[in-house]
Parts: structure tokens; sequence; C-alpha cells
């Protein structure tokens, strides 16, 4: 057995570890109105548990982040694969960091569900260790990739921690036209982690069927002389064509409880190779995650924020967003130093200059003046506690978008590879 | 406003119009104020410039630009500008033959038109969006000034002895009755704070314990490097303090870099790509450059530089093989590998002239693609070059052109004097490629002279060419080393400002009662453990949460 299989087995247990941990924070916390018990020694208990079982999760992480590296002979976070999973790190030493301070076992019913949708979310993507190009092979590729990531994750703790403190404070009983636009927020807020759930499980629901489809997308392109290509490309589908590429004829399709042929064809505009699958994916994670919310909504017969409320009794509210604005202001130094300033010196070395608003610079300028403007609203009356929680929401939907919409929708010097 | 306000203190202080703490013993001075909300600490409540009474136009810039919400809404205008211009790419990601009217409509539709009209293809460098950072830059300064000086005022001259109002709005606070002796008890609450890296101020039983000061100045400390940043970026517009261009050189040329007095000649460019061993399954059989390297030499000029007619002397000044990621430097140039083509290009041929009649062969002779010479004398024979062409094609007038200025498709006239020719010359003809021998008929269009004589090379060994072409980056930029300084110093100001916090403890006690405050600018969290340790430790026993006083986490 070589290194990098052996480090895909590490993941395997990191993954496995995260969602014992996960139960076991929710027991840590649910499990303290339960009978007979103190509920101060209960919380005591299961939350030293979790911890354990989230830092063994953490280190096995690590074990696979080394291994891998060693057997590969190179950093893995190069393509987004290895991004995503070293995102989910950052955001285990993230938490754990915070959680030395704080104490709280009520973060880890936050942070890791986070991370196991993210470290999930890499597995959707080609695993396979992939050869440097030449602009990558340099020593502050890693310093610049791997410091930008803990910073994010640190937003990510505070995403967690805001996302609680609305969980907590928001009256879910409230019938005023303010209470029901918070509630309806939360609940959208909640519903769009859904969707990523469904997103996974749709990919690896049909990858598991070994679906496939494949497309011929006729292109055409005039050039500098005003000659006009065509060039046909091949367009592979892994989930089942509702939508297919733009001007494109069905090369093989399997059928799909009974469907045969694409229902939708991709608008004219959206017509870049990938851009019909791309559209494809959103579609299915759109009913993937809408058929699973439904579902819960069945189960538990109220909103998902209504029933995760009862849960947050007795939490100070305070403490919440003391901790969020924390991870935050723990994370913006780090996060300036690593998407900027790294990534400033390499850019000048790679590249000659060190910006030349490229989109995901440009987004990681977004972000950084997005969370500068948070640190500022807090020096200000009346913007902690609800409103600040909603920014470090907000927030943590920029630090996304950089990472993988970017990506995904617009291409630039940062483009890996996409589902 | 014409009544004088009475800013004088009860403890004998006289404050400045704004002041909301007073300067000495921090009693709170608005006197329509009886709540026992915790008090607003900020710059420990001083007045600033931007607080003057009848502000003046000065005033009012000044007052604008010092202001926190209006920096934030500055901030926020800035990144949601910026968003706008990554909707499609940008003018500046397009190198050559590119015309943006047309490409964005043509590309886009209609939101491309609209987007290039309102100017948004080139978002970054529109007036507006430098206008923007320019504002910042200015509310970067001024909001700094406005605050950093009341507040090192503040914090250079604090009174021990605080009002006792003061000390209960704190946002921690503790109060207790003592039963030991006092300044017994005063003492072994200090050597605890002194434990914990405070510096400890007495005056009698009341006490300061202050820590992390130098904090505070980190905010500071980033906006100057903010400013130094900014500054940068806008000298970079100073003519000859950037360069951009790029630069295409065949392999064994040497070519002028445009607007410098340097010359770079490219010996050998070489490409390599990965093995198909060396690649995941999926990307086996596609071509995935591993490296690619120009042996490049920089000469600079050092006379006849400017005279057309004449050859440049050159010096070599460097020698270095370019890879991506390392340049070559020169004195602030940098020569980047940007991109390279590997279509194989003609430079010269050594052809030789054969008389058909005779069977004699005269030559060879050097032919370069271009510049070349106007006379080669072979033999008996005399060859006058009449014209050349690099692209070779029939024009729609039927006149030979030329379409560009690469040698695609190389072709000569000569006019031909010799043994049984015209003794006016006669013209030929001379394509040196086959392929454009082939296409172009040559022989038909010689026609009569064809019969008598051939040009032609012999062997590829005659023939020299390019295997490639590199395309270099040219890059200068003198603002580089400010903007380094000026990211160095936001980084230090925010790493001050963020991982330590200052931390100030006053206590009293009047009548064995004891009153505790404590501020924080960030961590309430740590601060009110500082707190309950000490007391702990002096064997007050106290949960830390219950030193809270409400009010909000600034």
């Amino acid at each position: 057995m070589n290194l990098v299989d052996f480090s895909s087995d590490a993941f395997i247990v990191a993954f496995f570890l995260y969602c014992f941990a996960f139960m076991f924070y929710v027991i840590a916390i649910a499990g303290k109105k339960w009978s007979n018990r103190d509920p101060f020694q209960h919380e005591k208990r299961w939350g030293r548990i979790a911890f354990i079982a989230s830092s063994l999760g953490l280190a096995s992480h690590l074990t696979f982040f080394f291994t891998r590296w060693a057997g590969s002979g190179q950093i893995p976070t190069s393509n987004m694969y290895e991004f995503m999973t070293f995102l989910g790190m950052a955001i285990m030493i993230a938490f754990t960091i915070v959680y030395a301070i704080y104490r709280k076992a009520l973060l880890g019913m936050f942070a890791l569900p986070l991370t196991v949708i993210i470290v999930a979310y890499a597995s959707v993507f080609p695993q396979e260790v992939q050869p440097l190009i030449p602009a990558l092979q340099n020593v502050w590729l890693k310093v610049h990739v791997t410091t930008a990531a803990l910073g994010e994750a640190f937003f990510a703790v505070g995403f967690a921690a805001g996302l609680m403190y609305l969980l907590r404070v928001i009256d879910f009983k409230g019938k005023t036209k303010e209470a029901r636009r918070s509630q309806f927020w939360v609940e959208f807020s909640l519903y769009s982690i859904v969707l990523i759930v469904g997103f996974i499980i749709a990919v690896f629901a049909f990858r598991g069927m070994g679906y496939e489809a494949q497309f011929v997308q006729e292109q055409s392109k005039i050039d500098a002389k005003g000659i006009e290509s065509t060039t046909s490309e091949t367009v592979n589908y892994t989930l089942p064509p509702i939508v297919k590429p733009y001007n494109s004829d069905i090369v093989q399709m399997d059928s799909f409880l009974g469907m045969d042929a694409p229902i939708f064809e991709a608008p004219y505009w959206m017509n870049g190779v990938n851009s019909g699958r791309k559209l494809n994916t959103v579609v299915w994670s759109v009913i993937a995650g809408s058929l699973l919310y439904g579902l819960l909504r069945l189960i538990f017969r109220k909103p998902l924020g209504a029933v995760i409320h009862p849960l947050m009794d007795g939490v100070d509210p305070e403490d919440l967003d003391e901790i969020s604005y924390r991870a935050i202001a723990i994370g913006f130094p780090i996060f300036t130093l690593g998407a900027l300033i790294f990534a400033m010196i390499w850019a000048n070395i790679a590249w000659g200059r060190f910006w030349g608003w490229d989109p995901k610079e440009v987004w990681a300028l977004i972000t950084w003046l997005y969370y500068s403007a948070y640190l500022h609203f807090r020096l200000s009356r009346g913007w902690q506690g609800l409103k600040s929680s909603w920014l470090a929401v907000i927030g943590f939907v920029i630090v996304l978008f950089t990472l993988i919409g970017v990506n995904l929708v617009i291409a630039g010097l940062h483009s890996y590879s996409g589902v | 406003m014409l009544g004088v306000e009475n800013t004088k203190c009860e403890c004998g202080h006289q404050n400045s119009v704004g002041t909301v703490l007073c300067e000495s013993c921090g009693k709170p001075l608005e006197t329509d104020d009886l709540s026992d909300l915790p008090l607003e600490m900020r710059y420990d409540g001083v007045a600033r410039r931007s607080q003057k009474s009848n502000p003046n136009f000065i005033d009012r810039i000044w007052n604008f630009f010092s202001s926190v919400k209006i920096a934030i809404h500055m901030i926020v205008i800035t990144f949601l500008t910026a968003m706008l211009g990554t909707i499609y790419p940008q003018e500046n990601t397009f190198i050559n033959n590119f015309d943006p009217s047309v490409y964005y409509e043509e590309t886009y539709g209609l939101p491309g038109k609209l987007y290039y009209l309102f100017g948004l293809t080139h978002t970054y460098e529109s007036w507006w969006f430098i206008g923007l950072l320019v504002m910042i830059g200015t509310s970067l300064v001024i909001c700094s000034l406005d605050r950093v000086l009341p507040l090192y005022r503040a914090l250079s001259k604090q009174q021990i002895r605080k009002h006792p109002q003061f000390i209960q709005r704190q946002k921690t606070v503790f109060r207790h009755q003592l039963e030991d002796d006092e300044e017994q008890w005063s003492d072994q609450f200090g050597a605890q704070l002194k434990r914990k890296g405070y510096r400890i101020h007495r005056d009698g039983t009341a006490l300061l314990a202050e820590k992390n000061r130098f904090s505070r100045w980190g905010p500071y400390i980033n906006h100057i490097g903010l400013i130094l940043f900014l500054l940068a970026i806008l000298a970079r517009s100073i003519p000859g303090w950037q360069m951009d261009s790029y630069v295409t050189v065949p392999d064994g040329d040497t070519v002028q870099i445009a607007d410098t007095n340097y010359y770079v000649k490219n010996e050998k460019f070489t490409v390599e790509y990965y093995k198909d061993e060396e690649l995941p399954d999926k990307l086996k059989g596609t071509a995935r450059a591993k490296l690619f390297e120009t042996k490049a030499v920089l000469y600079e000029c050092v006379s006849k530089c400017d005279d057309q007619l004449q050859e440049p002397v050159l010096e070599e000044v460097k020698r270095h093989n370019i890879v991506v990621n390392e340049p070559l430097k020169y004195k602030g140039l940098k020569l980047y590998q940007f991109d390279f083509d590997t279509t194989p290009r003609l430079n010269a041929v050594r052809p030789v002239l054969v008389d058909k009649r005779t069977g004699e062969t005269y030559g060879p002779f050097e032919l370069p693609m271009k510049d070349s010479p106007l006379q080669h004398k072979l033999g008996p024979f005399t060859l006058d070059l009449y014209a050349n062409y690099m692209e070779f094609a029939i024009g729609d007038n039927g006149e030979p052109v030329t379409l560009s200025r690469d040698p695609v498709a190389p072709a000569f006239i000569f006019t031909v004097k010799g043994p049984g020719l015209d003794p006016a010359g006669e013209p030929y003809l001379y394509f040196p490629m086959q392929k454009d021998k082939v296409k172009f008929s040559q022989d038909t269009i010689n026609a009569a002279v064809a019969a008598k004589i051939e040009i032609r090379v012999d062997g590829m060994e005659n023939v020299d060419f390019s295997e490639a072409s590199t395309y270099l980056n040219v890059r200068m930029d003198r603002a580089l080393p400010y903007v380094w300084v000026g990211a160095a110093f936001s980084m230090i100001g925010l790493l001050m400002g963020s991982y330590w916090q200052h931390r100030r403890i006053w206590l009293r006690i009047d009548n064995g009662e004891l009153s505790l405050g404590a501020h924080t600018n960030k961590n309430w969290y740590g601060m009110r453990s500082d707190v309950a340790t000490a007391l702990q430790k002096t064997g007050i026993a106290v949960d830390p949460k219950s030193l809270d006083n409400g009010g909000n986490n600034a």
C-alpha cells in the first residue's frame, strides 16, 4: 500500500470521527434535559467525549494531509478536492483554538456539521493527485493557500457562532412583521445548507448507480481574422440531464425513471463548454435539497429553526456574540496575511505583478473589505448582537463564493477542476 | 448655542467642548444622563476635533471624512462596485486584436453592450473607482488623526483615583464589603495583577492596573500602512514608474525591448511536457506542460542606439535561464516567461543557382528572410533584389502583396542578369518554402526563365529556422518597495490590535467598600476572567460572568 492510498483511508477515518463527534456534541447539548442527571455534569462529561472524538478526527485529518503530501511529493492544496479538504481541516483547527478559549460544547454542534459538509463536498471532486503546472510550483503557493484557508476557517467559526446566536435569540413563535422576517431568513439560511447536502447526496447517489450521459456540443468561434470555425466538445454528465448543453446532441444517455431525453436546453448565453452541465447540477441540487428539506419538515412538522431553537435554551447569547466576533477578529489578520499579502508576493513572483484584478483577487479583496466593514460596525452603537450575527452569516456566504463560486462561475487564473 | 457651555468638572478640571467624561476624574459630564448604564468609553470620553461647535467649511470637510459611518459606507460602496467588475472579463485580460466596443456586445448580447457603455469593462481603472480609493485614503488619514491625538492625550495622563460613578458604570464591575485591612488587601490584589502582566499605579487605596496599552496604537499603525500602500499604488501612474509590455523573441533572435535601451536575445527555448506515466489516467494523452525555459541574454545598447541606419553597439549585461517563477532581473527590469509558440519560423536559406543549360552550380549564397542584401554575385550571374514579401499573397488587384511582417510565406523577386539572359535582366520569383512554390506555381510564373536557371536549396543543412518563439512579459515597478513597506506596517498594526487587548482596572475603597471597574477595547471574556482570577486569589470567590454589567460588546 502506498502513502497516497493510506492517506485516503486516514481521510475516511477522519470523516467518520467527525460524524461521531457531531453526534456526541448533540448528546452533550440535547441530553441535558434528559431525566435522572445533573445537566452541568452531563454537558461536561459528553462535551469532553465529543472534544476527544473531534480532536482524534483532526489528528486523523492531519495524518491524511501529511501522508498525501509525502506520497505525492506536493502539498495537497492544488485542486478543488485537496483545497476543500484542507479548508475542512482548517475549520477544525480554528474550532479547536476557539474551543480552547471558551469551552462551549455548543460550538461543536455547529462547527462539526460545517466541517462534515465541507469534507463531503470535497469528495465530490476528482481525487487523483494532479501534477502541477509550472505557475504553481512555488513555496509561496503553499504559504498563501494554507494561510488564507486558515483565516477563512476562523470566519467559518464566526459564521457558526453567528448562526447559533440567531437561532438562540429569534423568537420562533413571534407573529410581528419583524419576527416573521427574521424567521424567514434563518429558515432560508438553513434551507441553503440543506441544498448543499442535497447536492452531495445527488452526486453520490448517481455516482453509486454509475449513471452516465454524453453530449456533443457544437461551438462556433470567430477568430481575429474573421474566419469562423466550429469546434465540437464532448460533455459528460454524471447526473441525469434535465438540462442539456446549448446547441448539443445526445451521444449516449442512460435512462433514469423513464426519462430518456433531456427536458430543457441551456439558454444561448450559457455557451461555455461546461456551463450546461453546471446548470444541470444546480437544478439537481435544488431538487434533491428541496426533497430532503420537505422530508425533514414532514418528520418535525415545524420549521427547522423552530426545531433547533429549544436546544439553545440556557445558552448565553452574549457569549455567542462574543465568540463570533472574536473568531472573526482572530481570523482577520490571518486572512489579510494569507489571502492578500502572501498572495501579492506570490503573484509578483509568478506573474510579475502583485495585483492584476483577476476575479479571484478581486473577490479576496471584497471579502477583506466586507470583514473590515464588519469590524468597524462593531465599534458603532447598536451593531452588536443580532445585526452583527447576520453580518457574520452573510460574510461566510461571500467567503464561500470567493472559494467556490468564482471557480465555478467566473473563470480566471485560479480555475481548478469543477463538477 | 450662544450660551457658553459649562465644561468644568466638579473635580476642578477644565474640559474642552465635546468631552463626555471628565479628562481627569472620569465623572460623566452630561448632566442629563442620569442612567446607570455602562458608559461610552471611546477615546476615554475625550473631545475630538470633529466635535467642534460652529464648524466652518474646512471643519465640515474634516467632519465628513472623520466619520466612521461615512468610512463604512465608502468601504461598502467599494466592494459592491468591485463585485460588478467581475461579472464579465475586464478589457485588460485581452492582449491583442481586441475591440471592446464590439467584443462585449457580440459575446454577451445586450447586457454586454450595457456593461461596456457603463464603463464596467475597465472598472478598476475608472475615475470613480480610483476616486473611491482616494476617498478611503483621505478618510484613513483624517479618521486616524481625529482619534489618535485625543486618545494619546487621554492615555498619557491618567488619574488613578476615579469618580465612583465612572467606576460603577463600567461594563465589568464588582462591589464588595471588605473585611480585611484595606491597604493590605490592595497590596495583595495589586501583586496578583502584576503577575498577570499588569502595571500597577497606586494612590492610597485607589488603584489603576493597566496592560498592553501599545495595542491601542495597532489600528493607527495599520492605517498608516494602508495609506502608504494606497500612495504607492497611485504613484504607479507616474510615467516611468511602471512598465508592462510583451516581446516575442524567436530562437536565436535579438529584439529590442520597446521604450528602453535594452535588447534581449533568445538563445534557445525549450518546452518539456509531462510524460504519460507521470499523469493520472484522466489526463493521459494530453499535453500538460512541465517546464518551459528561455535561455536569455540581456544586452544594453552603448552607442549608435537611436541611429536607424547603423547597427547599435550592444553590451551583454545579464544572462539567465528564464522559467516560470524565475524571471531575469536586472536593475528593476524583469523579464517573465509568459507564453510560447512552437510554430517553426524560417530565418534564412542558403540556396544555389543552377544553370540548367550547362548543369553548372553557383553558390550557395546567404539569403536571410529579413534585411537581405540587395545584390548577390554568383559566377557569371548577378541577382538584384527587386522586392521581397514576408507573407506572399496576390491582392485583389492582381498585384503581389504581403499580409504580415512575419516570414510565414516569404517570397523574393530577383532581377537576374547573366549569360543567355536579357541584358536588362529577367525577373525571377523565388519561394524558399516548398509548399509556397507549389501553391503559387513558381515555375509557371517564372515561365521562360525557369527553363534556363533555377534557384534552389540543397538539403536541410542549408535551411536555418527557429523551432519556437518565446513570449516574454517585461515588467518594471518602482513602487514595489513602498507597497511591501505599507503591507508590513499594516500587518504589524493588525497583529498588535487583534491579538493583544488594552485592559485597565480601576478600584477604590471607601470605608471598607470596594468598587472595581474594568475596561478593555476587545475581548470582555478575557477581561472578566483576569478580574475574577485576581479576586479569587485574594480570597473573594466570584463567577466571571457575574461581573458583567450589561451593555454591548464593542
